[in-house]
């Protein structure tokens, strides 16, 4: 890990990645029960296209996470609400979906995909800029601040080969 | 001067195809632009610069909203004096100006579904004029949705028509509320275009 606390709390637009927050085994096993917990489709083609999963049932990984973030931002946290997101080829989830946060809450994207997607991001936005990328990198940890200023879009999977589905879980903390 | 060939001869009966298009007022004209004006359209094109834009709703390249070579703003002016009077006549749109940029969507480009319309922009019309390309994409179809709207918001939405990017093809459309669609994505090759709106 490479950001401390000291080093995030200096940050102008807080946010870090932890490459290997979690082993391909465990991540495998996740995958296994949210696939048999069962996705709802989220289709409003003017602001997103993707699977839910909501509300997380997987207290001991949530919790793990939320260590993991506590350590790297300095703060107390705990979970406020968490879902997962599954891109499929052609889904996405543009920045109109998402939501402005005032109080500045914590979210975190842990990478549940089997592999890398290439240009499957979640693009973190101040003022309508991207400053921060949650990579597409299996096990990988994103955490960011969600000042007032912030929004965020899922960029647009792409259909061509090897055509590769996304799976993130995500997670507001405060 | 831009050549247009006969594909806007008989207004009544695109009038007609306007009026019965489903899921939303367009028009599909194809050897819109007559042989023989077609290369020396392209030579002109090529001149103008392409730059990428992305942003969460699509990626592609483009030539800058203003032309910066000023063959391509001759051809922007020369389009909107050939095309408005006879698409006003024939949508019942009244257009006179328009704006054009050369897009190259190359392998992996996109365009989200959305509807064009901004309030107080004045967009009456857009248009898209495929090229023929080096590089014939597939996909890249222009794609409208039929929806429906409560109080201004999309609650539900299907694929209603495909269109093909065939090169010398126009595709004209209404813009408003409801004219959902999008650029599917170019799974290869690349797919060029002139496109734009018209305004009153």
């Amino acid at each position: 890990m490479t950001v401390t606390p000291e080093a995030w709390a200096a940050m102008r637009l807080p946010a870090a990645v932890v490459p290997a927050a979690i082993g391909g085994p465990l991540s495998a096993a996740v995958r296994a029960r949210l696939e048999g917990a069962g996705y709802t489709r989220c289709e409003r083609i003017d602001r997103a296209s993707y699977d839910a999963l909501d509300p997380v049932e997987e207290p001991e990984l949530l919790d793990a996470l939320v260590t993991l973030a506590v350590s790297v931002t300095g703060r107390d946290l705990s979970v406020r609400a968490a879902r997962v997101m599954r891109l499929r080829p052609g889904d996405y989830a543009l920045v109109r979906h998402d939501h402005v946060h005032e109080d500045r809450p914590i979210e975190i994207v842990l990478d549940l995909s089997e592999a890398r997607v290439p240009g499957a991001e979640v693009h973190y936005r101040h003022r309508g800029q991207v400053f921060f990328v949650a990579p597409s990198a299996p096990g990988s940890l994103s955490i960011v601040e969600r000042g007032p200023t912030v929004l965020c879009n899922h960029t647009y999977v792409s259909r061509r080969p090897p055509a590769r589905t996304a799976l993130r879980l995500v997670a507001l903390l405060g | 001067m831009w050549a247009i060939g006969r594909a806007l001869d008989d207004e009544d009966a695109l009038r007609r195809a306007w009026r019965d298009a489903s899921p939303f007022p367009h028009l599909v004209l194809d050897d819109f632009v007559p042989a023989e004006a077609l290369d020396p359209l392209l030579e002109v094109l090529d001149e103008e610069p392409l730059e990428p834009y992305a942003a969460d709703i699509y990626t592609f390249e483009a030539s800058r909203p203003e032309p910066r070579t000023p063959g391509v703003a001759t051809i922007r002016d020369s389009f909107a004096d050939a095309v408005t009077p006879r698409l006003s006549r024939i949508t019942g749109r009244s257009v006179r100006r328009a704006d054009m940029r050369v897009y190259a969507y190359e392998a992996g480009h996109y365009l989200l579904p959305h509807s064009d319309h901004q309030e107080g922009v004045g967009r009456a019309l857009a248009y898209a004029l495929y090229l023929p390309s080096p590089s014939p994409p597939t996909g890249g179809e222009l794609e409208l949705f039929r929806c429906e709207l409560a109080a201004g918001e999309l609650v539900r939405a299907e694929s209603a028509a495909l269109v093909e990017p065939r090169p010398n093809r126009l595709v004209v459309f209404e813009v408003g509320d409801a004219s959902l669609h999008q650029v599917r994505e170019v799974l290869s090759g690349v797919r060029i275009s002139l496109s734009g709106w018209l305004y009153p």
